[in-house]
């Protein structure tokens, strides 16, 4: 399998809080990937080191065999990287079409000139990615709300809406965090089949979640972290036999 | 299905392109076509001084959607519009009074002149936010105005400049009438610049960046690159406003540039609606003919209420601040709101919703 993303002994500090601590591991190339822990354990700050909001004191982060440590959050988009934030981070006042069509912001071309007089060039560009943002409503199921803006919808359609934009960039990594956060087990499993769907298009996923059940069911390899370290990495089955992971979730044998 | 007025409801259109037109149902073709003939029809049946007063209007309208491209649409507030506007107006005299260029070469370059001086100005929007970054404007304010005064041999200082009408080949737009169609050609090609850039993908970003800069970033969006486009083309706007303004009133001096003009265009957008092109056009209305009606009030109650007169000459300022104050409290969302609230009523009269 070939290697999409390589992380090396990275390390990240706040002052004088260490949120990661020489963390290590790789993700192959369209597979699932989970990142578990409890809380705090820097589950979201390892994901911001890859998408490029933090940037890590130590380690490296390669893509595809490309350095990008130090590359900025907006050029790694270009690459191919999507992310769907864990407290919905959409565009509130904007419709979800307008906030789909912006997921597709890298892979457009039009600017101020062509895109304020709009006719001919900008408006084939607009209708070709609308069409493109269409089928991720339809996989999605976000028809009959495509001109809402996003700030009257409810909780499960935004989370759906966070991820729909995400993967309008056509990524080929995909950065899940808590997707399922708040969910009944209905709409759980509903956007675990999503996931799979994505994984069946060749997407590669990174999943960060709390429900250990859809964890082991989804994923091909998970990484646990506990206090910014990590203590695990490999596939479910090895995962769940690590004693350092059982210590972390359920603590120690007092007797 | 029609309602009761006529109206048609639902959606018919069946291609995407359709949905994304600009004019998307024959109603609004129709509004379109009866707007466009008020406005090029108007100086057949108005007053001289209405006319020049509607000019005045247009030309604010054009620094009003500027404006809001930066402050509505982009979230970066700015309070050195009066000083950009000055920038334009004296790019545009020191062009043609000074260098004997033609207005038509001045005009457009008074607007890329202050696009890049508010480019330059805007450079700080990367790290600093809200009222930080109207400060560092405010200072834009100060210093442009600052450099206006005192570099005399280029501006002639606290004097100002007297500028000429524009022509065409023998013809002087001397006149109002033809003044007033030069700007409202201007005008009608920045609303519809300024309407499809909202609607693309350059607009798009700008929402992004003021609604949530770090979901944003993860967008793929450049946020430096796009706050000082945002600073560039808002000024390329009020340059052009500025230059327009300058050419009106025939001179250009320090003290029409003054931080109450910036006041006057916050005021136009907040009152308008932010991020609405159709809001700032109302709101650049609104303001410019807030004075002119109280003033006929005033007048007529001068006579009724001889003593009253000279305390009511205060009675603009208080008017003034008391409607921002009322808008800010009653409809955040301004004139363009109050504007979509009633047409949807109607639309859906006489149910609710």
């Amino acid at each position: 399998m070939v290697k999409i993303l390589q992380i090396e002994g990275i390390s990240l500090q706040f002052g004088g809080v260490k949120a990661l601590n020489d963390v290590s591991f790789h993700i192959e190339e369209g597979e699932i990937f989970s990142l578990i822990g409890p809380n705090g354990a820097g589950k979201t700050s390892m994901l911001n080191c890859i998408s490029g909001l933090y940037h890590p004191s130590q380690g490296s982060i390669k893509y595809k065999d490309e350095e990008i440590t130090k590359m900025k959050a907006y050029s790694r988009t270009n690459l191919g990287i999507a992310r769907a934030f864990q407290n919905i981070a959409l565009f509130e006042h904007m419709s979800v079409l307008d906030n789909l069509m912006l997921g597709r912001h890298t892979l457009m071309k039009s600017g101020p000139f062509s895109g304020g007089f709009y006719f001919g060039k900008a408006e084939k560009e607009e209708v070709d990615n609308r069409e493109h943002v269409e089928q991720v409503i339809e996989f999605l199921d976000l028809q009959e709300i495509r001109h809402t803006p996003v700030e009257r919808l409810a909780y499960g359609q935004q989370k759906r809406v966070e991820v729909g934009r995400a993967l309008a960039l056509s990524p080929e990594l995909i950065l899940l965090d808590e997707p399922m956060a708040g969910m009944n087990k209905v709409e759980k499993e509903r956007m675990a089949q999503l996931i799979l769907k994505m994984k069946d298009n060749g997407i590669t996923v990174v999943l960060i979640e709390h429900d250990l059940g859809v964890v082991m069911r989804l994923s091909d390899h998970i990484a646990v972290l506990d206090f910014g370290k990590q203590i695990g990495f490999g596939t479910p089955n090895e995962v769940q036999e690590n004693p350092e992971v059982i210590k972390a979730y359920i603590g120690e044998n007092v007797s | 299905m029609k309602s009761i007025l006529g109206k048609n409801l639902g959606n018919y259109r069946t291609s995407y392109r359709a949905d994304m037109a600009l004019l998307n149902s024959r109603n609004k073709k129709i509004g379109m076509v009866i707007l466009l003939l008020v406005i090029f029809l108007l100086p057949m049946f108005a007053s001289n001084y209405f006319i020049g007063l509607m000019t005045l209007c247009i030309i604010s309208s054009i620094g009003a959607i500027g404006l809001n491209i930066l402050t509505g649409f982009t979230g970066q507030i700015s309070i050195g519009v009066g000083a950009f506007l000055g920038v334009g107006g004296y790019a545009s005299a020191i062009l043609t009074t000074s260098m004997g260029y033609s207005f038509w070469i001045a005009l457009p370059l008074a607007g890329i002149i202050t696009a890049i001086i508010g480019g330059l100005f805007g450079i700080p929007s990367l790290r600093l936010k809200g009222l930080y970054l109207a400060i560092a404007t405010l200072a834009a304010q100060f210093v442009i105005l600052f450099i206006i005064r005192r570099w005399v041999s280029l501006t002639n200082g606290t004097s100002g400049m007297v500028l000429q009408r524009p022509t065409i080949g023998d013809f002087a737009l001397s006149s109002n009438t033809s003044y007033y169609y030069l700007s409202a050609i201007a005008f009608l090609l920045s609303a519809f610049y300024a309407i499809n850039l909202v609607r693309s993908r350059t607009g798009r970003a700008f929402f992004a960046v003021r609604d949530r800069d770090m979901a944003a970033q993860i967008m793929g969006i450049n946020l430096f690159k796009y706050k000082v486009m945002a600073f560039a083309i808002s000024s390329f706007f009020i340059g052009i406003a500025g230059s327009l303004l300058a050419h009106y009133t025939m001179i250009v001096s320090p003290e029409f540039y003054e931080i109450n003009v910036s006041i006057q265009y916050l005021a136009m957008i907040l009152i308008g609606g932010l991020g609405s092109v159709f809001g700032s056009i109302l709101g650049a209305f609104f303001i410019t003919l807030l004075p002119v009606v109280l003033n006929i009030i005033v007048g007529s109650l001068s006579g009724i209420l001889t003593d009253l007169s000279h305390i009511l000459s205060a009675f603009e300022e208080f008017v003034f601040g008391a409607v921002i104050i009322l808008f800010l409290i009653f409809e955040p969302g301004g004139l363009a709101h109050m504007w979509s609230n009633t047409v949807n009523y109607f639309k859906k009269w006489p149910f609710s919703y």
